[in-house]
């Protein structure tokens, strides 16, 4: 009897290391595999959660801006209710801010959206052509070119305003402008006349016309009351100085 | 025998572990935490089965109750953004140095008296020719 026992316990102490041996090289593989260990998972954890916390304190900073420019422009309002000359400043600087790109637009224009296609691997030839299915930098780049030339008087893309100092550069898989980081689908938004703006794009074999034979998904549509977004970043001065 | 089939089982082990597939790498902390409550059990078995207290159904239960309640308490932790896997790998471990301690213990004593009962052989041996030669 006593035998017997150490015989089943034997066994199932045997079974049991069998199953541990086998999860401990699971496991081991697993890691090798993901090239992390522990301490680095610990920190890449804690540097995930600095940017998630800078990022709220980010987000919670700009609303009080928000509310504090519209406390400012209420209070701009009042002071020059009655004085002629300080309603000109104010138009002045409406102007201004307009042109500076500080504040949102509306009026007539054209939305253009662009999407990555999609390509067959299995065929060798369409997999061989793959990069020309993604939207990429320079296409942006183009298009904005051509919406400039065709008289577009404010431009954003995925809701980034472009202004006098952005950047539209190629990031690897993402694109970015105005150092936010936007992806597919690109949706672009121009005022202008938008009727100039559309026949200038679609004209056959244009920029528009070769994107999508190349097989990115392109759409364009007029829209007669779009909204475009002001520029929601400070654009500083560093070495520019006046001559006087 | 208990030692052969350890052995044994985590010589298969190895050679079917080899040539086991991956897991994702979200599951490999779960995985991992499992693996430290089941080294736990083996060791507790281990000394139970030394100090001949051993249950089956106390080791089964408490070798699948154990991982599998580690692993929800770390999914616990991670929706409570609290570590508490931790607690468990202290736990574990903990009893992991407890058990091996009194392994260590069982052996070093089974070695000691061994040795003390065979120098008393001997020194009895050594007296019976000592006295044998004096009576000649």
């Amino acid at each position: 009897m006593n035998l017997n026992k150490r015989v089943v316990a034997a066994i199932t102490l045997g079974i049991v290391c069998f199953v541990l041996t086998i999860a401990i090289f699971v496991q081991i593989k697993t890691t090798n595999n993901s090239n992390s260990t522990v301490a680095q998972t610990m920190e890449e954890n804690d540097l995930r959660d600095q940017v998630l916390r800078m990022k709220e304190k980010y987000d919670n900073i700009y609303a009080e801006l928000q509310n504090a420019t519209k406390k400012l422009e209420q209070v701009r309002e009042n002071a020059t209710k009655d004085d002629s000359e300080a309603k000109a400043k104010q138009e002045e600087l409406r102007l201004n801010n307009m042109l500076l790109c500080q504040s949102d637009m509306t009026g007539e224009g054209v939305i253009i959206t662009l999407k990555d296609g999609t390509t067959n691997n299995s065929d060798v030839l369409s997999s061989l052509t793959a990069t020309d299915v993604i939207v990429h930098n320079s296409d942006l780049l183009q298009i904005v070119n051509d919406l400039k030339n065709a008289g577009a008087e404010a431009i954003s893309i995925n809701g980034e305003r472009i202004v006098q100092t952005s950047s539209i550069t190629c990031e690897g898989i993402i694109i970015k402008i105005n150092n936010k980081k936007l992806g597919s689908p690109y949706v672009i938004k121009a005022i202008g006349s938008a009727a100039t703006l559309e026949t200038s794009l679609s004209i056959p074999d244009g920029y528009l016309d070769i994107m999508k034979n190349d097989g990115v998904i392109v759409d364009i549509k007029k829209s007669d009351g779009l909204t475009v977004e002001k520029y929601d970043g400070v654009i500083t001065t560093k070495y520019l100085e006046t001559d006087d | 025998m208990v030692l052969i089939a350890i052995i044994i089982g985590c010589l298969i082990g190895a050679i079917i572990g080899i040539y086991a597939p991956i897991i994702p790498y979200t599951y490999s902390g779960y995985l991992a935490i499992a693996i430290i409550a089941a080294l736990d059990s083996v060791f507790g078995g281990i000394n139970s089965l030394l100090k001949k207290n051993f249950d089956l159904k106390i080791f089964v239960t408490g070798f699948f109750g154990n991982a599998i309640l580690s692993i929800l308490l770390t999914i616990l932790g991670q929706k409570l953004n609290v570590d508490i896997y931790l607690a468990a790998i202290v736990v574990f471990v903990g009893r992991m140095f407890n058990n091996l301690a009194s392994i260590r213990r069982y052996y070093l004593d089974k070695w000691t008296n061994r040795k003390r009962t065979k120098t008393e052989v001997e020194t009895e041996k050594a007296t019976e020719q000592l006295e044998g030669e004096n009576k000649k």
